[in-house]
């Protein structure tokens, strides 16, 4: 391209006059970051509100007490299912990027083949998270609005709090010990509800553009950005289950 | 609606511009057997293996020696690697890092935002805490006030 010789061969290319978009970028690909930020400031105001409830309480449940179950398997194993899940979730993200690379070499078997992968991935993911919400709830006797009852027995939530540290608190105050499970489960299921509900719906456009992959449609249009704009969501998707993980499971 | 039409509509709302500044025009043609493609999987596998190394040691602090070092110590640990994954896979796996320099600011300076909305509504929360155990307010926090005494 002859123009842009000229242009770069000035001492200073000025970006901003016209003709061409400053930030290189189209229209599509700039709208989907500007909605992952909107997006991460949706996530932000969840996260920061749950640490917020979190500070105000005295006692909080101890995720290495809480999230011990994994599927036909009795006994204790801190973390090791949401492990899983983050593996999971890590390689589906990686099998994205894959999907995204060969879609800028115009390779198309590889778009649709990586692409799979990834639908496998997040449905993974989806199955573990069904899971956990069913052991958390049918066994733990989590959910929105659970824990509200002045009558409920200590011995139907001491076992969620680390017995060290909120030991005192549970002998002394146990309505402090069951507000704080309300507020946990309140925000447990909202926060990752809606982390799973992203999930969902990445999956589902990941079918859609397989299906137009496959058929053809980008290779006609010349060019894959439509999976580089779903996998932009995509891997912000696994950007936040690293918070949702740091902030429910770690800290 | 047949397919000709469908992409003459496509076309023209995306088609051109994509084109125009994505670098399809540049990459189109290459070959994903090329030394160049080689290089980038193998930048991509490599991302994998870090995130993955960093989430094992965050499990295994979290599991084993979370109750043993000091909680702030754990904490910082955690939130400092939180970032450094989010970092890599915002520059790597989302390609930020390959965009124009004035895009990348646009993107992020927004989310200087968080360090405002951190501090104030930590604050808050250590405000409240300290509310719910120093006023009587309530029948049960009588007795706590009591009991701290």
């Amino acid at each position: 391209m002859s123009h842009s010789t000229v242009v770069t061969s000035a001492p200073k290319e000025n970006v901003w006059i016209g003709g061409r978009s400053p930030y290189n970028v189209s229209y599509g690909k700039m709208m989907m970051w500007f909605f992952l930020l909107s997006d991460a400031l949706t996530f932000g105001a969840l996260l920061i509100s749950y640490g917020t409830t979190r500070f105000f309480s005295a006692v909080w449940p101890d995720p290495n007490e809480v999230f011990k179950a994994f599927p036909f398997m009795h006994g204790s194993a801190p973390l090791l299912f949401v492990s899983l899940m983050t593996f999971i979730l890590i390689m589906s993200s990686v099998t994205m990027v894959l999907a995204v690379h060969a879609g800028h070499y115009g390779d198309k078997k590889a778009v649709a083949k990586w692409l799979l992968w990834t639908i496998i991935g997040g449905i993974c993911f989806l199955a573990c998270q069904a899971w956990e919400w069913t052991h958390l709830h049918g066994e733990l006797g989590g959910l929105w609005g659970t824990f509200t009852d002045p009558n409920t027995p200590v011995s139907s939530f001491h076992h969620f709090f680390n017995h060290h540290t909120a030991g005192h608190v549970l002998e002394t105050q146990p309505l402090v010990a069951m507000q704080a499970t309300h507020n946990f489960f309140n925000y447990f299921f909202t926060i990752t509800g809606f982390h799973g509900g992203h999930v969902t719906s990445g999956v589902v456009f990941n079918i859609l553009i397989l299906v137009n992959t496959v058929n053809g449609v980008y290779e006609r249009r010349g060019h894959y950005e439509m999976v580089e704009k779903i996998g932009l969501y995509w891997h912000f998707v696994d950007l936040v289950w690293v918070f949702v993980f740091t902030c429910f499971y770690l800290l | 609606m047949s397919a000709h039409h469908s992409d003459s509509i496509q076309s023209l709302y995306e088609g051109d511009q994509s084109k125009l500044y994505s670098g399809v025009m540049a990459h189109h043609h290459g070959d994903i057997n090329s030394a160049e493609s080689k290089a980038q999987i193998k930048k991509i596998w490599k991302v994998f293996w870090i995130l993955l190394v960093i989430t094992v040691a965050e499990v295994v602090v979290g599991m084993f020696f979370s109750h043993a070092i000091a909680k702030g110590l754990v904490n910082f640990f955690f939130l400092a690697l939180t970032i450094l994954k989010a970092g890599y896979i915002v520059s790597i796996f989302m390609h930020l890092g390959d965009e124009v320099r004035a895009f990348i600011s646009t993107v992020l300076i927004p989310l200087v935002l968080f360090v405002w909305f951190i501090i104030a509504f930590l604050a808050d929360g250590f405000f409240w805490l300290r509310m719910n155990n120093s006023s009587p307010a309530r029948g049960d926090k009588v007795e706590a006030v009591q009991h701290h005494k």
